[in-house]
This record gives C-alpha cells, structure tokens and sequence, in this order.
C-alpha cells in the first residue's frame, strides 16, 4: 500500500481508488481521471507518500485532542465527549463552481429570510395558499409568542447553515437547511488550524481561501442588530452548558470571537431589559448569539420546565430591547414539509426558481401527495416534520415489508406529520482509511451570515464523511468524519492572518469588569480541585512510601508513625470512615485496598480519581477562558485519568507511577496559570481557591499529627514524612541539616512567609487578594473577607514559638492546637464568605402553581 | 347585561418569593357582544415592571415582575363588562350539516376560515383520537346539521359526566376524565374540543366567569366560584358559537369571555416563575356582579 500513490500514473487510479461504477467522485471523472482542480492536490500527496499522509492525520488528530476539540454523544456510555476526528484529505472545490454555490446560498438565506420575516409577520404565504396553515400550525417550532416580534433590520435569519451534497446530477443539491442554532462553524475553523499545521506547503501553494473574514462578518453581523440605541452593544454567546453536544464549539466561538460563555441562570430580566449577572454587578445585554434551542430559551412564556432559559426573555425581545441571534422560533424554518413548497414561494418572492435544487420533497398533508408516498414509500426517505428524540429520517429501502406496512399505517394515522423525499445517490469523496484512500459519501455543510448589505457565505465549511463505505447517513451523532473544506482561489489571496483571535488571555483581561459570576465560581474550584488534587497525591505518596518502606527504626514506632500518616490520609480526604473508623484495626494492618480506594475510585466522594474528574469537569465549564496550552494539560489529566480505568488489577505501584505523572502535569497547571494568565479578577478567584485549599489541607494534617504529644521517635518519622508531604524535606536539610525538630518544623512550615508552602503564606496572599476583590468602595471599614483574612494572617504572625510547643499536662500541645483550629475555622468562613459576597446561590425557579378553572 | 367582575387570586408563600415573572390574562377582551367599560389589574407587592399586549389570540396580556420580597401575592383584577344578549333563539335543526362543514373548512381560504382552520389542529391539551371520536359519533350521525350535532354532544357530557371538582388536576388527561366520566368544566370544555378535533371541526377553548347570584327564580350556575370554561365552535357563516357543557346551555347573558385559545394552556389565566416561596396556598375568588341591564 505504500507505494499506491506512486502507482498512479502507471496503473490508473481505479487500481488504488476503486469509485463505484455510475456514481460521482469529486476526485475523479467518469473516464477515471484526475479532475483539475484535484490534480496539484494529489500530486503533492503523492510525494508526501501514504505514510507520510497517515502520520500526518495522525498528528491532526493528537492537535485536534490536544485543543479539546471534542463532540459530546448523548447516551455515550464510555464517557461524555469524544474527540473530533479529521481526516487529513480536504474537500477541494474550484473558484468557478464556488462561484456558483455561494450566490445559491445566498439567494436561499434571503428566501428563508423572508419566508421566516413573513411567518412571525403579517403571515400572507399563509393567506395566499402558498404555504399551508396545517403545515406551519402544528410545527413545533412556531411559537406563538413570538409572533410578531422582529429584529429591527431588514434580516431576521441572521446566522444560517446547509447541507450540502452533489447529485447524480452533478448539480449541489441542499438536504437540509439549519436556521435555529447552526453548529460547526467553530469546528471548521479547527479543522483549518490543524490542517495548516500538518500540511503548511500544501495549504499555502493551494491558494485556500480563507476563513477570518467570515469570522469578522459575523462580528459586525451580531453588532449590526443590536438594539438602535447601543453604541456598543455588549453580545453573549448562550449555552445550555457543558453537558451539550456541541459545547467545546461554544467555549471555542466565544472565546475567538470575545463574547463572554453564559448559560441561562447568568443572565436575568430587569426592567424589560436583560442582564449579565458579572462579579461588578448587573451588565446589559443588548445580543444574543444562541445556542439554545429556542422553545427552551423562557420558562415563563416558552416551556415551563426548561432550567436553560431566563424568564422574561420573551418579553425584552418583543420590546426590541435584546436581540437573538437567530430569533426564537427560527426553528420553524426546519420543517422539511416547507421544501415542499419552496418552488412556490420562490416564485411569489424572488419570481424566479432557486438555484441550488432540493430533493423533491412530498408533504402527506395533502390527499394527492399522500397516496403518491404511500405508494412509493420503499423508494423514499420518511422523515417527520417535526425534530425530536426518535424523530429521525427511515429508509424505505432498508424497510421489510411488514415495516412498509406499519409505517403506512403511522403516516395514514397524522399525514400531516410526515412527509416523503426522494432519495438521492450522493458523490463520493476521497477519505483517508488504514492504508490507502477510499470513496466516502459526503456532506458539506456551509454558513452564512447577514450583515446589513446582504449574506456572506463561508468560503468553504465543514465537510463530514460517513463513517462506513456506502453508508449513505451521515450525522455526528452516528460518527462520521470530518474534513477541511478548501475552495480554491484562482490566485493566491492576501493572506489575512486567521489569528486576529485575542488570546483568552486577553479575552478574560478585557471581560474582567464582565467575568459572569458562575465564571468566577468555577474558576474558585478549579484551583481548590488542583491543590487538592496535588496535596491528596502527596500525602498518598508518602503514605504508601512509608508502607513499602525500610523501617530502620524499631517496629512500634515505625508502625505508629505509618497508622498517624494513614489517619491523616482519611482525614484530608474526608473518605470517612476509612482509616479513623473506630474498628480500623484491620484495615490499618493490610491498608493497600483502602488506599487502592482513595486513589482510584472515582465514584468515591474526595478520592484523587474523584476529585480529577472535579478538576477537569469544573475547567471544562470554563473552557473558554484557558489558553490552549493550559487546556492542553488538562487534556492530560483527563487522559491519565483514563489511564486507570485500563488497570487490569490495579496495585499500589501503578497509582504510584500514575501519581508522579499526575504531579508533573498539576504543576505544569498551576504554571500556565501563574506564568500565562493575566492577574484580572478570573486568577484572583482561582489562587484565592488554590490558598484556601492549601491551607485547609496543611492544617488537616498537622491537626492529626501534631497536637498530641509522641515519642521523639515517633515525632522524628511524622516530622519526616509530613516534611516530605509538604515537598520541603529538602529546604528543611539545607536549613537544619537531619535533626527532626518540631520547632524548626513549625518555623518552616507554619509561619514562614517566605516558603510557599506554608501557611503564612497562603494566608498572606489570602490577605492581598481578597483586598482586591471587586467591592462597592464607598464603605470604608473592611469587607467581611478582609477582616478574615486579617486576623488568620495575623495570629501567624503573632504566634509564638515558645507557646506553641509547649506541653500542657494531658499530653497535648493545647495552644497549637486552638491556633490551629481557629485558624481552620478562619479559612473555612473565609471560603464561606467569597461563596456568598461573589458566587450565585439563589435557589431555581420554580412555576408558579397553575390555577384552575372548574 | 352590565357586571362588575372581581377576581382576586392570593398566594401564601412559606418562604419568601424575591423575585418573580409574571404573565396574566385576566383583563377581559372586547369581543362582538361584549364591551368592556373598565378594567384593571391590582398587583401586591407593586410590580418592578408592568406591560401589556395582545397576545397570538388577541387576548389581553399583562406581563410583570416582582422584585419586592414578598410572601404573600395577590392579584385583582376588576372589570365592568357590557354583554349584549345574542339575539333570539337559535334554530338548531337549521344550517349546513356538519360534513360540509369539515370539508369547507379546508377548501375556503378566506381569512375567517383560515382563522378558524388552527382550532381544528391538535393542540397540548387536547389531541383527536379515536377514543374521543368513538365518544362523538353518537352526536354526529351522517347528515345532522352541524348545530344540532354538537347541542347533542354538550348533553351528552351534561348527563353522561359527573362535575366532581376533586377528581382531575390539570395534569389529568383527557383519557382519564373520558374513562371515569368526571371532572370539572375545563374537563369538559377540553372532552367536547377534542370530540370536535376528532370529527375534523374546528372548536376553541373559552375562559370567562359567570353570574355569580342568579336573577330571582333562577338556580346558580355551576362554576361561579372561580373562573369558569365552556368551548366554542365554529359555524361557517354565522361565526363562533358558545357552548358551556358545565351547564348544558348556550350562553345567552350571563357569560363573560376573559380570552380564548386551542385549549387552557393558552388562557392560563395567572403564570409565573418564581425564585423562593418554598411551600403556597392558593386562594381564589370570583365574584360576579349583575348591575342591571
């Protein structure tokens, strides 16, 4: 196989690229030839050679899982998200017949355009029998209260996508049109980065148009219809949330495009206008760029069970004090019962056919049409007319004829639901499969979006292959394969940089007046999660070294020190009962399957595998704000979380191996997040979390190690460990050589400033960044945080040596102790207090209950 | 006939409501035979926001918000309504039997037509079937003038089903009220509508109130304590006719129309979403004043 390419040229390609006799390749002609604008392609293919080409894909794919780019699959039992794949070869369309395609798109949005502007308006293709009542009416996406709400320019479809595919034909029919919510433009923006990292000479001699500009366009597209009176209109990008399909795409867009990320509960209706509920405050909002289906979007108007709307969103809309990109209720546009009418109503509006064709589209609605797609229902493809779960496109010609029948009898039963289309072969595209290129059917979806002079349509768009040969469905959710789409310049075009994106840096430096408060939260517990990730690592490390480890000293006191560590383990973890259970003799004696536990049960509440997946669960509801390099180690965690899932019978040494992977990519985390991110109040949140963590984990343990009085012994090995524990074995030697001396201990480890692992540390920038906290500066004594911080900070730098070592008669070292819990009580309201001055915590709405008539 | 109608919803809230959203339909519509003089809402706590408009079915929307803590929520809603007798008696055995009328339903394309055609369609609460239509064939024999028709199947629910106000819910389904024969007049506006959907006619949902203290030598009505629901069909022609199977009759004086819609859902008369209020009690009350002709 690895020659294949080179066989072109002597054997013909059938050899190596076998098309189905009578189908259309985009690749080759019907004599078997290579097509013009393919040829430069393949040429440099061919040089590349198959497993250059392989390892390429390869490298797309490791860039591609690297950025996170992910799809989630819903009912995907083996985890929430998968990567996005890419196969290496693009879709190549020449400059002419582009040409061609985009003014048929464009003719196709200014119809749907008017089509949508005339269904929420005075509804004449309703009056005029253009468009049937039955139809419209009982589509689900018409949402009678949105009716007569319009955007105040002359485009009410404002971002717009279709599929795409080529005909026997040879034509490019639509299949589909999405007006709702489209998906994929962020996709396809990744797909390009990649590709011209993995095929930088290819790409640049191929003379790609570019994507930027269609970035820039939906900019000024989303600003142009921002309410009349808005200088400069603040946009959101709103999401359902991390748990939908498509989420990586809306971090992905919201972070290139400068929009901050936000779900329904950070925004509310205030005075007929809408809000950002941000660290500072309330902020308008004057666009929405929407991502949430459109029946889900108000609560109080819309479905009264969604948690994914803002009630009262309705209501700004109809004042025209919001504007929704695509408004709600575009979704009627998707209703493939309305193809069957769009000849028609082209001819009302433009007086002329579309150029793009559409499969012939029967609506069973009507008696004429219904008896011809039940007479031909093997030939056609059955689809309903509305979405929804289980709503999906049959086959007729993969039905047996018991399953014609009873889908006769369904379509007979609500004809109106239903309509039947023809089923078109589609063309084939090359795709990279092990070992050589084979023919994949193909389709390519394409976006537009309105600025005021009209639709500018994407040059190029995401190309996604099925998944099986002759598999004729292609869906995402089914698996397919995506691919670049290249449409080829005649010349080379001025390469506009595709990086005008800010960094997310830059994005969160210049959102910080707008950080969504929810933002803020997260970003508070990825950093607790992290450090507490790290010190439940550390303390198992030693532990489990302390287990397996030599005891030169004598067994009693080995043993004691070795029980005292794994208490603590319990402890900071809080896995209780665990090693603190009052029976725990035994489980102290063979500790490895309850340490077993703590590490790797992920369904245990404060396990490290628990805990992880907080850390990647939490950062990845903020995706938007990471850098790609941040996100980057992320992806590692995640991976090596994975990682343990593939342990056949795990041990000890595996969680040891695993916990010094995990270390290095937790440090290189806090890293990017101390070196990368710019000081706004995003880090603020995630360092005071991380201090705050630390903090409450050292004095966990030193809690359960230390106000009791032991033998020296015995205090020497817990010394030790805990020194180690805390990484400062080492800075400790340097300081005080190998003498174990509580004193030096609590020196180093409690009030030392200068050591970041200490808690006068922690508590000393605890001081710092609570006084910077957004606060209304008018009051002038400190913030409840402030004073807490303040008097942690200044019990450590009052204590004294003398006192705290001291031992009192029963056996304890009573003011270490109580300093130490009021420090812990400190820096739990400490906690308490940003979580309620800075984080959201109202409670859901609920409906108000229903009255009845009687 | 002149009232004066006063509405008065309350809710008790166990804990406190911060914030809430708000949409009523309670201010009663300008219809052929209705004329509303004076109409208002009373809002406690005072609302932050407060707009109307007319909603899809030219119903009367107040939309508002409450942004006082509060726990307790009162609305009020008082109007003076003007509702002129429809004249005479109506000739039932008269007028286009009801087949033709399903069929010039969906061949006229006028916008009366067009208008009516939507009532036909399913809509969340009441959907044709075939238990419904098998219910309604009795009332629709091939041929029976439409009119006739349906006075026969408001009897019908009249004497076949029992007014039993602690039987349904709103969640209860319309299979549910058809099996057990009870419920209460939502019920039985939603059962004829759906009798009617299931027969291909067009039939709408209609909220209003009625007399509360029947004239001298009349019994009260059924359904005076709060708001009150009987349905409407469609009659090429002569237009919307009213029907209240709650009280086996055609309304003549003593109904006055809130708004109408395909089904409840659509006249909700109080909705809401609230942030807070933990456990409610709800308190209805309607009285209905006749001030004289």
């Amino acid at each position: 196989m690895t020659t294949v390419l080179s066989e072109i040229k002597q054997n013909g390609p059938d050899q190596w690229y076998p098309v189905p006799p009578g189908s259309y390749d985009e690749m080759l002609n019907g004599d078997g030839q290579i097509r013009p604008h393919w040829e430069y392609a393949i040429r440099a293919l061919r040089t590349l050679g198959m497993p250059e080409l392989e390892r390429r894909g390869a490298e797309a794919a490791k860039l591609l899982r690297e950025n996170g780019v992910t799809y989630n699959v819903y009912g995907d039992p083996a985890g929430q998200s998968r990567p996005w794949q890419l196969d290496p070869v693009p879709l190549l369309v020449s400059s002419e017949e582009w040409g061609g395609i985009e003014s048929g798109l464009q003719e196709r949005a200014e119809l749907l355009n008017l089509i949508l502007a005339d269904i929420y308006g005075p509804r004449e293709l309703v009056r005029k029998g253009l468009l049937p009542l039955e139809l419209l009416y009982n589509h689900g996406g018409f949402l009678r209260a949105c009716d007569q709400i319009a955007l105040s320019g002359k485009h009410q479809l404002v971002v717009y996508a279709a599929d795409l595919a080529r005909g026997p034909d040879e034509r490019m029919w639509v299949l589909s049109d999405r007006t709702q919510a489209p998906s994929g433009a962020g996709y396809a923006l990744e797909n390009r980065v990649a590709m011209t990292r993995v095929l930088p000479s290819l790409f640049r001699d191929s003379h790609v148009h570019r994507l930027a500009l269609f970035f820039q366009s939906l900019r000024s597209g989303l600003n142009a219809i921002a309410p009349a009176t808005v200088e400069n209109p603040r946009v959101v990008v709103l999401t359902p949330g991390p748990l939908n399909e498509t989420f990586f795409e809306h971090a992905y867009l919201a972070s290139y495009l400068g929009y901050p990320l936000v779900q329904g509960d950070d925004l509310t209706v205030r005075d007929g206008y809408l809000w950002l509920k941000s660290l500072n405050g309330l902020e308008r909002v004057d666009v929405i760029l929407r991502r949430v289906d459109d029946d889900f979007c108000d609560p109080l108007e819309l479905r009264e069970d969604s948690r994914l709307g803002v009630p009262g969103l309705v209501e700004v809309a109809r004042r025209g004090n919001v504007a929704i990109a695509n408004p709600l209720g575009s979704s009627v546009l998707e209703n493939p019962g309305l193809l069957a009418f769009l000849p028609g109503i082209a001819e009302h509006f433009l007086g002329r056919p579309l150029r793009l064709p559409t499969a012939a589209t029967w609506w069973c609605g009507q008696p004429k049409e219904l008896d011809y797609v039940l007479a031909n229902l093997d030939k056609l493809v059955i689809k309903p007319t509305d979405r929804g779960p289980g709503l999906s496109p049959v086959f007729g010609h993969l039905l047996s004829r018991q399953e014609l029948a009873d889908w006769r009898d369904r379509i007979r039963l609500r004809p109106a639901f239903y309509v039947g289309q023809e089923q078109e072969g589609f063309s084939t595209v090359p795709s990279l499969v092990p070992g050589g290129l084979e023919p994949r059917h193909a389709v390519l979806r394409s976006f537009l979006v309105a600025r005021a002079d009209g639709y500018v349509v994407m040059p190029g768009g995401l190309t996604r292959s099925a998944p099986h040969k002759d598999e004729m469905l292609v869906s995402n959710q089914a698996g397919s394969i995506s691919k670049d789409t290249w449409v080829l310049a005649s010349e080379p075009e001025k390469p506009i940089e595709l990086v005008t994106r800010p960094t997310p840096e830059q994005v969160a430096a210049s959102l910080s007046g707008a950080l969504p408060s929810r933002a803020a939260d997260n970003l508070f517990w990825v950093g607790r999660y992290a450090e507490r990730a790290e010190s439940t690592i550390r303390l198992l490390r030693s532990a489990i070294k302390k287990l397996y480890g030599d005891p030169d000293h004598s067994a009693n006191e080995y043993t004691e020190s070795l029980h005292c560590l794994l208490r603590a383990v319990t402890q900071l973890t809080g896995t209780l009962p665990g090693f603190l259970a009052e029976d725990a003799q035994a489980l102290l004696r063979e500790p490895e399957a309850e340490l077993l536990s703590v590490a790797l049960d992920e369904t245990r509440i404060g396990s490290l595998a628990n805990t992880l997946r907080c850390l990647v669960q939490t950062g990845y509801a903020v995706r938007d704000l990471w850098s790609s390099d941040t996100w980057r180690v992320m992806e590692e965690l995640e991976e090596h979380l994975l990682g343990t899932k593939r342990y056949v019978q795990p041990n000890l040494w595996q969680v040891q191996d695993l916990m010094d992977q995990l270390i290095t990519s937790l440090a290189a985390f806090s890293g990017m997040a101390m070196e990368n991110m710019t000081r706004g109040n995003g880090w603020l949140f995630l360092d005071i979390g991380r201090r705050l963590e630390r903090g409450t984990s050292l004095l966990s343990l030193l809690r359960t190690t230390l106000p009791q009085q032991r033998t020296e012994a015995v205090e020497t090995l817990l010394i030790e460990a805990l020194l180690d524990t805390s990484d400062n074995l080492i800075c400790y030697r340097q300081h005080y050589r190998n003498n174990m001396e509580l004193s030096a201990f609590l020196e180093l480890l409690l009030l030392d400033e200068n050591n970041p692992r200490s808690l006068a540390y922690q508590t000393a920038r605890l001081q710092e960044h609570v006084s910077k906290l957004p606060r209304d500066k008018t009051i002038g004594r400190l913030s409840l945080e402030q004073r807490l911080a303040l008097e942690a900070s200044s019990a450590l730098r009052l204590a004294g040596m003398e006192e705290l070592t001291a031992v009192a008669e029963s056996g304890t070292r009573q003011n270490l102790d109580q300093l130490l819990a009021r420090l812990n009580y400190l820096l739990v309201a400490l906690s308490n207090a940003v979580t309620a001055a800075y984080f959201r915590h109202e409670s859901a709405p609920q409906p108000l209950a229903p009255l009845r008539t009687t | 006939m002149h009232y004066r109608v006063i509405h008065k919803t309350e809710y008790d809230y166990s804990e406190s409501v911060g914030l809430s959203y708000n949409e009523a339909r309670l201010l009663p519509r300008f219809t052929a035979n209705q004329f509303c003089h004076a109409t208002g809402l009373v809002i406690e706590p005072l609302p932050a926001d407060y707009r109307e408009h007319e909603d899809f079915f030219g119903n009367r929307v107040a939309y508002f918000s409450l942004r006082e803590p509060h726990q307790r929520f009162v609305v009020t809603s008082t109007s003076e309504v003007q509702v002129v007798s429809q004249a005479g008696q109506l000739n039932l055995s008269q007028g286009t039997d009801w087949e033709s009328v399903r069929l010039l339903l969906r061949q006229q394309r006028d916008p009366l037509t067009l208008e009516a055609l939507q009532y036909a369609l399913d809509s969340p609460f009441v959907s044709a079937n075939a238990e419904l239509a098998a219910y309604a064939q009795l009332s629709f024999p091939p041929g029976r003038p439409l009119l006739e028709a349906v006075h026969n199947l408001m009897e019908r629910i009249h004497t076949d089903f029992t007014y039993d106000p602690n039987f349904t819910t709103l969640a209860t389904p319309l299979s549910t009220v058809l099996a057990h024969r009870r419920g209460v007049c939502q019920d039985f506006a939603h059962l004829a509508i759906g009798c009617l959907r299931s027969q291909g006619l067009a039939a709408r949902y209609v909220s209003g109130y009625i007399e509360t203290l029947p004239p001298p030598g009349k019994e009260k009505l059924v359904g005076s304590d709060a708001s009150h629901a009987w349905f409407s069909v469609y009659v090429p022609e002569l237009g919307w006719m009213d029907f209240d199977p709650t009280n086996n009759q055609i309304p003549v004086d003593q109904h006055i129309i809130v708004g109408w819609g395909r089904d409840y859902g659509d006249v909700n008369p109080l909705k809401g979403v609230i942030f807070g209020g933990g456990e409610h009690e709800l308190n209805v009350s309607v009285d209905v004043r006749n001030l004289g002709s």
